[in-house]
């Protein structure tokens, strides 16, 4: 099973990160999560403060967990996605792709050329913004019935999806 | 396309009553329910029932009436529908397995109803309420016949025993249970529970537990909470006393026995005559007393296979095999579980039997077992550690003082545990395949043959990369209802790494063929 790719092709067996816009998209992404829970949870604890008849002193706790949550969304919006960047890496050659992922469960996805069943690249509204994709992999498995790789440039994405479907050589199996 | 196009073929005659007796009995138990409950208030539950039947027996007869299906070239085409048309046209090659059931009624006429299966998962394909006996069999040959028509340009590197196989040869055994083996596997399996949920579901319909619950407290009508009553009864009084320790466990001696007679009783209903055939490429399963069942799987198909025992087992020198197919056994289509492939065999014969189910994997004779990291005891013992504490903690709440006699004795079997647990677990690659087992009491072994294996992947927790270990697992079609995966805990972190890498460069070499 050779590679059919003449151009410089994206099966160099070489590891790679993520696109590093993709940092920012996942910022992004963060802060959006952060505007809608924050006020959500403020109001949620003015409530609790005015339909409850509980001591003052409880309702400060309140206040005092939901500055404490607030800054741990704040520090995951803006901090997080560049840690998490760090563990994000793939690495594609002619057999299929390998995807390492996490930071602290770390994983190690390694998806066959031969086992992929067909793939989805996805742009949603913010991608689109920071022109990225998500190659979404399908396979016939089951816990990894669907393998996806975010933060990808859309043209490397489609490069990539093209190196990864069954080329000529599949044409003949009868796996869907 | 297809070459050739069959004449069309139509169900039996009698179809539609069966196919409108599978919906009466949907309406049997509330039927029944109506019977006993408004029996002494007028009869005019006949007058409802006898309503909802008509639009059932029209639905039935249109659809029996218009269901008609095909043997083409290369694949069956199945035309279905009246108001609704539809056409569906199955490739033979993708067929996973072809099943059959007869209960007493169907095998008075002489026919069976059908299930096409696909990898599509969950509903069959084509759902035959009935098929005359011949026409079955006339579908067995069509559909096996395409197969190997349709294989043979497929010169993959998968399976080699789809090539060259045997015109259609006469089918030889590879497994016959005898009426005591069906028994024995009745009793060592326990699957009395089945048969005693089944009636107590059936009891609560017409409320019978609650009659008697009240006319155990004088008429006083207790309601769910009974439980919580007995145990805040016992309790309120300073403990348990001994005597209602030994008569609960006297109760529960006694529950055991009946569901292993039960389940006795449901194996021989259930597997009487389990028989395994080979015929050709395909696995021919057929049992049942009054319901027989037939199925049949392509060799092919086998994704996984499980050889699995327990302490009963062993005291009888018996294992269980399982296989999994990638067909649609979804969990609500049908209403039990696929049966072993071999519900019980001597373990001596076991290696036979996977030569001839896997005869790319070598199985036979002594496997070298890789082990995993010499450590591992340790990590497996804080897992059952914390188990035994948080049971400590259990038992000190409830028991008060007693307890101090069990914590001693869980956290033994604590590490016991742990150590047993790691020194079974074990993994080897074996000829196209690679094989895992673990358990202790329970044991079970999964062989998954490279050309099956879908993804690889390797994970590490935080414990494990403190430990310097981390483990792989075997990702496979159909995997969701498997009784054992390949996931290999507590390898050294270097021998995951390259056992990944290996895994994942065999199955990349193999074309997948459901």
């Amino acid at each position: 099973m050779t590679s059919l790719d003449t151009e410089p092709s994206v099966a160099d067996g070489l590891e790679h990160s993520l696109d590093p816009s993709w940092i920012e998209l996942q910022r992004l992404v963060g802060w959006i999560v952060f505007a809608v829970l924050v006020p959500m949870l403020l109001i949620g604890v003015a409530i609790t403060a005015l339909v409850s008849q509980l001591p003052w002193w409880v309702n400060g706790l309140l206040l005092v967990a939901w500055a404490g949550v607030g800054i741990g969304l704040a520090w995951l919006a803006q901090r997080w996605p560049a840690i998490e960047f760090k563990y994000f890496r793939y690495r594609l050659d002619a057999l299929g792709i390998d995807i390492r992922a996490g930071v602290v469960w770390r994983r190690l996805i390694s998806v066959p050329r031969s086992r992929v069943q067909h793939i989805d690249v996805l742009q949603g509204p913010i991608e689109r913004r920071f022109a990225l994709a998500t190659l979404s992999i399908y396979t016939a498995g089951t816990e990894f019935a669907k393998v996806d790789l975010p933060g990808l440039p859309y043209a490397r994405a489609v490069k990539i999806r093209d190196h990864l479907l069954p080329g000529r050589e599949h044409a003949a199996d009868d796996g869907t | 396309m297809p070459p050739t196009t069959g004449p069309e073929r139509r169900l039996h005659p009698s179809s539609f009553v069966f196919s409108m007796g599978r919906h009466l009995k949907a309406l049997l138990v509330p039927g029944a329910a109506v019977i006993f409950t408004a029996g002494s208030s007028g009869r005019d539950w006949e007058v409802w029932l006898m309503g909802l039947l008509i639009p059932y027996a029209a639905a039935a007869l249109a659809r029996s009436l218009s269901f008609r299906y095909r043997f083409d070239g290369e694949e069956m085409v199945v035309r279905k529908g009246w108001i609704f048309r539809s056409e569906r046209h199955i490739p033979y090659a993708r067929i996973q397995n072809i099943d059959a059931v007869q209960n007493v009624f169907h095998r008075l006429l002489r026919v069976a109803e059908v299930r096409v299966e696909t990898a599509s998962g969950g509903e069959p394909e084509a759902t035959m309420t009935v098929l005359p006996e011949d026409a079955l069999e006339e579908m067995r040959r069509f559909v096996f016949a395409g197969r190997q028509a349709g294989a043979a340009p497929v010169a993959a590197g998968d399976d080699a025993a789809a090539a060259p196989a045997a015109p259609a040869a006469a089918a030889d055994v590879l497994l016959r249970l005898s009426p005591r083996e069906v028994l024995l596997y009745g009793f060592i399996e326990s699957r009395g529970a089945i048969v005693m949920a089944g009636g107590a579901g059936l009891l609560w319909e017409f409320g019978v537990f609650d009659r008697i619950f009240a006319s155990m407290n004088d008429g006083e009508l207790v309601q769910r909470g009974l439980l919580r009553q007995i145990v805040r009864g016992t309790l309120g009084q300073g403990g348990v006393s001994p005597r209602i320790v030994l008569q609960t466990l006297a109760g529960f001696l006694v529950l055991l026995l009946v569901l292993r007679v039960l389940s006795m009783a449901w194996a021989f209903f259930r597997l009487h005559g389990f028989t395994l055939r080979r015929a050709g490429e395909d696995l021919r399963v057929d049992y049942g007393l009054l319901t027989r069942i037939s199925g049949t799987i392509p060799l092919q198909r086998i994704q996984t296979l499980t050889v699995s025992d327990s302490p009963l087992h062993r005291l009888f020198g018996r294992v269980s095999v399982h296989v999994d197919t990638a067909g649609g056994d979804g969990g609500e289509a049908k209403p039990t579980k696929r049966e072993p492939i071999a519900p019980l065999i001597a373990s001596r014969d076991i290696d036979g039997l996977i030569g001839s189910l896997l005869p790319t994997v070598a199985l036979t004779g002594d496997i070298r077992w890789e082990r995993v990291h010499p450590r591992a005891s340790r990590r497996a013992f804080i897992r059952t550690a914390v188990v035994a504490t948080i049971g400590s903690l259990f038992l000190l709440f409830i028991l008060r003082w007693w307890a101090l006699a069990a914590v001693p004795i869980l956290y033994a079997w604590a590490a016991i545990y742990a150590l047993k647990y790691v020194a079974n677990l074990g993994w080897s690659i074996v000829g196209d395949g690679i094989v895992f087992k673990s358990g202790w009491l329970w044991r079970r072994m999964t062989v998954a043959r490279f050309a099956k294996i879908q993804v690889v992947t390797r994970a590490a927790s935080p414990f494990d990369r403190r430990t310097g270990m981390a483990s792989v697992k075997v990702d496979t079609a159909g995997a969701a209802n498997a009784e054992h995966a390949v996931e290999i805990p507590f390898l050294p972190s270097e021998t995951a790494s390259t056992l990944t890498a290996t895994l994942y460069a065999h199955a990349a070499q193999t074309a997948f063929r459901w």
